[in-house]
């Protein structure tokens, strides 16, 4: 894997983002035989396609898709892939893209370290994992996760009591306890912005008092907890354990809600919650599982037939916004609802011992204050047409995936591939254009 | 029976509400607004139901809910609103609506369907008070006591005749919610009891004195602005101030026109006296807190603002501040010229209140009681039969 770079590496195209929008982008564009950066200021690429158990409508596994994309796009010629690392800003200079990237110190010197976790065995020092959502632990210095990329290890340094045990094992000796932040600036012709988003708070309706019970979960952990490889191996509730018998999901708790600052539908959650839904039932079967939902979007190939089958599963649909969530006692959570669809006896207490929140997606970055690009009123990257969906208004500079709006995996890899496409005419004509003039 | 969508009721009723701010088109039935209600009870009524009465037109059904006026309008429903489809404002703007239909005179119509509607009927009744009371007034003379000026006997009949005509007005206006409640109810085939409509009634009395349903707006509010509120300015005891405070002047006035001679001076512990006095300034308190809120405009449910969210209590404010000038006026040694006219718009404003009771929102004082009886009566326990009672 090629992770060396200095200022005079000039790439065809930067890719900012290395979840599945930016690996299907750089391996669409690299497959042209143009040179690529992939920038990712996570410590492994994946994004967050990685984390998850399986993906609708298929119930493929998600790593199964994710992990050959991730070692083709390390493996690739063409491909140059920098982790641990931001974009600080972008300024187009007579159509060139200069860009600023902030390096962030590992600690590990990536040219010794041969990813055999002697280091991560030795230390002492634990903080809830990040990627297993909080729900386990990892190392101060760790290999990011089992199937990360790059097989490195880093090293966290808020947490790091600097013992020194892990410099003691280290076979290469590729400890360097003072690296530095390295700036690094980058001149392209192109660059596709496919970063991702983020989830909102989980506290961002106080009426569901999510800070007051840790039995209140994100679907991202609700994901690991569903994961063969996941924090504990099975379904337990993270406050004490117990194996959930009723389990409730709760649509719409960070969208379609204006009067939390998003009006917009998020697009994934009717479909994740009912795929997570129907994983639930296989992995506890005597469980009652109830989806509250205001509608149900399933608008995709085969989506409805997958809503459909849930159904017939046994899965209870409840048309009805959730209005307050109170924790009661055992841990257990009261849900307050209108059934809109139950004439006789419309207003509901339910309780159930384990509640999932569909949180909003947000954009993940904003690339509005530092670079040429501009973004809409919700935050995400503002295409300037309809019929071109991954321009952006800056000539150059392209977007794919969820930087652009909401999407789920299907639309994101349509639109990765759709934004290679369009960053490839437009290199190609500059080029031409410069050749006859 | 198929119904038919009337798709033009959402805008009628659209026109009694803060203006463009309330769009009740935006709802899409999700059920949050009932779930977080603290006053829904299991029977889940509203606020959803009556918006879904208005957004297919089912007008018959809507002036028939007595949810209407089981809501206090706290705003719970409206901040957590996913849509903002603001249905405090909504409901709100469904009562003005039901006041000006259960209206038999069309004044209501009038009067709640615009600002310029209500400033014509309120207009309209103050040239008519004026006219009667110039026509014996006594002019010229600045020393003149006041009730020489404006001779006491003139007011006191002009007064019970407007009793006896906003009584009818409010008689045949409770008798046509009454009607279209009890025809709701026939064809639901409820059976009511004529036993148990005292208690009813009781209960709804008690509601209005005691406000313990609409301390609970405040109370289970849970997560809300309410709850950082300072008691001396929760919605709950600003209208009971109101309330209360004129309850006190009504009976005060009242007494003083069955016991005390009119006209007649007397000093200012005088019971009557002091109960009117304590009254209005209590009244002036929460009518002042009102104003003040709806001009900050920053808290539900004084967000936003109707134009007869306004007019009310601007009405009732002024009534009470000239009542109180012309208290003090009676122990100066003469009153003035200026004494005159406040003398004289206190009782054209004061005959404004009383008139325009069945028309404006003030028609809440009868709609709103009637309501609170109907609901308990429908649901009173029913008759324990002596079979059912074997059974058990």
């Amino acid at each position: 894997m090629n992770t060396h770079v200095n200022s005079d590496f000039t790439p065809d195209a930067l890719v900012i983002g290395a979840g599945i929008a930016g690996l299907q982008s750089a391996l669409d564009l690299a497959d042209q035989g143009l040179q690529v950066l992939l920038v990712e200021r996570q410590p492994s690429i994946g994004g967050h396609m990685i984390a998850l158990s399986k993906v609708y409508p298929t119930l493929d596994c998600a790593s199964c898709i994710t992990t050959p994309k991730m070692s083709a796009a390390a493996h690739h010629p063409n491909i140059t892939i920098l982790t641990n690392t931001e974009v600080e800003g972008i300024e187009t200079r007579d159509e060139v893209h200069h860009v600023r990237l902030l390096q962030k110190p590992t600690y590990v010197n990536f040219d010794k370290c041969i990813g055999c976790r002697l280091c991560e065995y030795a230390c002492d020092t634990e903080y809830p994992d990040p990627f297993e959502e909080g729900l386990g632990s990892v190392k101060a210095i760790a290999v990011p996760f089992t199937n990360a990329i790059p097989q490195k290890a880093v090293l966290n340094a808020e947490v790091c009591g600097t013992c020194g045990s892990c410099a003691r094992v280290c076979p290469t000796g590729a400890i360097e306890y003072d690296q530095q932040p390295r700036r690094l600036m980058i001149r392209t012709d192109a660059v596709i912005v496919a970063s991702g988003f983020n989830l909102n708070a989980l506290t961002v309706k106080p009426q569901y008092n999510a800070q007051r019970s840790r039995n209140i979960i994100s679907p991202l952990m609700l994901e690991r907890l569903l994961a063969p490889h996941g924090p504990y191996g099975r379904v337990l509730r993270p406050s004490d354990g117990k194996m959930p018998s009723s389990i409730a999901f709760v649509q719409c708790a960070g969208s379609r809600d204006e009067s939390i600052g998003v009006s917009y539908c998020s697009r994934v959650c009717c479909m994740y919650a009912i795929k997570q839904a129907m994983l639930l039932s296989g992995a506890l079967p005597l469980a009652d599982i109830t989806i509250y939902y205001m509608d149900i979007r399933a608008f995709g190939k085969g989506y409805e037939q997958f809503y459909q089958n849930a159904k017939a599963m046994g899965i209870n649909f409840v048309r009805g916004k959730v209005a307050r969530i109170n924790p009661v006692e055992d841990g257990d959570l009261s849900l307050h609802v209108e059934t809109t669809e139950d004439a006789e006896n419309p207003l509901q207490e339910r309780r159930h011992d384990l509640v999932v929140l569909a949180q909003g997606m947000i954009p993940g970055w904003q690339p509005s204050a530092t670079t040429p690009v501009t973004c809409s009123a919700n935050g995400f990257v503002a295409a300037p047409t309809l019929t071109a969906p991954t321009a952006t208004t800056a000539p150059g500079i392209f977007v794919a995936g969820t930087a652009a709006g909401p999407k789920d995996i299907v639309d994101t890899i349509a639109e990765a591939g759709a934004a290679a496409m369009q960053a490839s005419q437009y290199l190609y004509q500059k080029r031409s254009a410069i050749l006859v003039g | 029976m198929a119904r038919v969508v009337n798709p033009s009721l959402v805008k009628t009723i659209r026109k009694h509400g803060a203006g463009r701010h309330l769009d009740i088109s935006a709802c899409f039935n999700c059920g949050n607004c009932t779930a977080v209600c603290p006053l829904a009870e299991d029977s889940g009524g509203f606020p959803r139901r009556v918006i879904r009465m208005a957004q297919v037109g089912m007008e018959k059904e809507l002036l028939a809910s007595e949810e209407l006026w089981r809501c206090y309008a706290c705003g719970e429903c409206t901040q957590t609103c996913p849509r903002q489809a603001d249905p405090a404002g909504f409901m709100a703007a469904a009562r003005s609506y039901a006041i000006a239909r259960y209206d038999v005179t069309g004044l209501a119509a009038l009067a709640n369907r615009s600002l310029l509607g209500n400033l014509a009927v309120f207009g309209l009744f103050s040239s008519i008070f004026s006219a009667l009371l110039l026509s014996r007034m006594a002019p010229g003379n600045p020393s003149l006591p006041l009730f020489h000026f404006l001779p006491g006997e003139w007011i006191h009949n002009i007064g019970v005749a407007l009793f006896v005509v906003v009584g009818l007005s409010a008689f045949f206006g409770m008798a046509s919610m009454t009607w279209r409640v009890w025809s709701q109810q026939r064809s639901g085939g409820t059976s009511l009891r004529l036993a148990t409509l005292p208690g009813a009634f009781y209960s709804a009395i008690a509601e209005a004195l005691l406000h313990r349903r609409f301390q609970q707006c405040n109370e289970d509010a849970g997560a809300t602005e309410h709850a950082a509120q300072p008691w001396y300015v929760r919605p709950w005891l600003v209208h009971a101030s109101v309330m209360g405070g004129f309850v006190a002047m009504l009976i005060a006035t009242t007494l003083d026109f069955l016991i005390k001679p009119i006209g007649s001076a007397v000093p200012p512990w005088y019971p009557m006296r002091i109960l009117g006095t304590v009254g209005g300034l209590v009244c002036l308190y929460g009518l002042s807190i009102v104003l003040l809120r709806r001009a900050q405009g920053r808290e539900h449910p004084y967000k936003k603002s109707a134009f007869a969210d306004w007019f009310f209590p601007t009405l009732l404010a002024l009534t009470v501040l000239t009542g109180i000038v012309c208290e003090v006026i009676v122990y100066l040694p003469a009153p003035t010229t200026f004494g005159h006219m406040v003398f004289f718009a206190h009782v054209v404003l004061a005959m404004d209140v009383v008139a325009l009771l069945p028309l404006t929102k003030f028609a809440h004082v009868l709609y709103r009681t009637l309501a609170l009886t109907l609901f308990a009566w429908r649901h009173a326990p029913a008759k324990v039969t002596a079979s059912a009672q074997a059974e058990a």
